[in-house]
């Protein structure tokens, strides 16, 4: 029957327009041009370090990247926890839809304005500092769009098990925990380091193109896990309520 | 041919107690109960959207849930039957060439002249919020006039209507009877209940 498996992913693509949930990420363009105006006074005053323009440029769409996976979490949880638990999308699944497609659709839909915000960004990004053509751009960009898929799969998960806010607040630590994992001063207890998505590691050894490669994998394979944990989740709580 | 629904042996307890009902091609049956009697938990189950207590039930001999039982019913919930962030006009739209199998754009018109034909043909154009729940209830009923269900199950189809519209809800009810089976949940004051060829008491 036409549109039985597409119609939960229309449904949260209108919903994801509104103002509400498209808003907060009018907050990026601002918040990254602040970040790299301010890394741009530390490297003309020599406290960063001596930078070339295509450093500068992979630190950029890491910035861009990270902020990103930030936002996205954040409205992840808060926006598939309220759909998920709410009456209306319980009685739609009376409607002659394709139940799986109740957690697919939502999912690809977050993914898709999510994935053409970054688009947006990194374009943006690369546009305004364009690099002198020795960094290898599209492979760092592909690398650091993992991070943007990872907060929306932790997202997917948080959001079907527990409130938006509690899920918000722990994507949030766990992103900050994850983040300080790659700086080079924070020494965290080395068991840690196996349980914490590695999305700061992901970044300081991304710098260093092909660095991190198995940082990207570990990151893929953590997303794939809670996705699937979420998705068991859904099926578990579409029989049981 | 199976019943269109065939309830057996289903209970709830401690609100439903163990009852058996099967309904065919033409036929109104009511459920009465309370308020708390368990039938707003008994449409879900049939629905297939929680489990059934005790007992089996089965919508054109398919299992609630399955895509066969969704595929030929309608369901109208009490409440919560539009998400609350889009036009309901819209909402009406897909649900509707969701049922038909066509793209949205083949039931634009229909969907305008039954708005227009009910006077809601400005206010389908807002989101639930901005509605009173008269005027959402009506238009959670327009599934069952833009489509051809075997089978129909309303929970409290009238409960919220005003008295202007009563008679509009329970035209559209009666007028489904040539080939439908229609399921109401309903409290002992409906006028659903004087239609009704069976009437099962709830506890």
């Amino acid at each position: 029957m036409k549109g039985r498996n597409t119609y939960y992913f229309r449904e949260s693509i209108i919903i994801l327009l509104k103002t509400k949930w498209i808003g907060p990420y009018l907050l990026l363009p601002p918040l990254l041009a602040f970040m790299v105006y301010a890394e741009a006074y530390l490297f003309a005053h020599g406290v960063a370090g001596i930078f070339t323009l295509g450093q500068r440029t992979v630190l950029a769409i890491w910035n861009g990247s990270l902020l990103l996976a930030l936002i996205a979490g954040i409205k992840s949880c808060l926006f598939f926890s309220k759909m998920w638990e709410s009456s209306w999308f319980r009685n739609s699944l009376a409607l002659p839809v394709s139940r799986p497609s109740g957690f697919w659709g939502p999912y690809l839909a977050v993914l898709s304005i999510v994935s053409a915000i970054f688009i947006l960004t990194t374009g943006a990004v690369v546009a305004a500092l364009q690099e002198s053509g020795r960094v290898p751009v599209f492979q760092i960009i592909a690398e650091s769009y993992i991070p943007v898929m990872w907060a929306v799969s932790m997202g997917a998960f948080l959001g079907m098990l527990t409130t938006g806010t509690a899920g918000s607040m722990f994507f949030t630590i766990l992103l900050l925990l994850g983040f300080m994992t790659g700086l080079p001063f924070v020494s965290l207890p080395k068991w840690l380091f196996a349980i914490i998505p590695p999305v700061g590691r992901i970044m300081t050894l991304g710098m260093l193109y092909p660095q991190g490669l198995i940082q990207a994998v570990i990151l893929i394979l953590h997303s794939a896990v809670f996705l699937m944990l979420g998705r068991l989740l859904f099926g578990i709580g579409s029989r049981r309520r | 041919m199976p019943p269109y629904i065939s309830i057996g042996g289903y209970a709830d307890p401690p609100r439903i107690p163990c009852f058996s009902i099967e309904t065919g091609c033409g036929e109104l049956v009511a459920l009465v109960g309370g308020p708390g009697s368990g039938k707003s938990n008994l449409i879900k189950s049939i629905a297939g959207i929680r489990p059934a207590g005790k007992g089996s039930i089965r919508i054109m001999g398919a299992r609630p849930g399955s895509i066969r039982a969704r595929e030929g019913a309608v369901f109208v919930f009490q409440n919560s039957n539009f998400a609350p962030d889009i036009a309901v006009r819209n909402q009406l739209e897909r649900r509707i060439a969701l049922f038909r199998g066509v793209p949205v754009r083949a039931v634009h018109k229909d969907v305008a002249d039954w708005c227009e034909e009910m006077e809601l043909i400005g206010i389908a154009d807002e989101i639930p919020g901005q509605m009173n729940r008269s005027q959402l209830q009506m238009l959670s009923l327009a599934p069952l006039a833009l489509t051809n269900p075997f089978v129909a199950v309303l929970d409290e189809p009238m409960i919220n209507l005003s008295s202007l519209r009563v008679s509009s809800a329970l035209a559209i009810i009666i007028s489904l009877l040539e080939k439908t089976s229609v399921l109401v949940l309903v409290q002992n004051k409906s006028p659903l209940v004087t239609r009704a060829d069976k009437v099962v008491n709830l506890p």
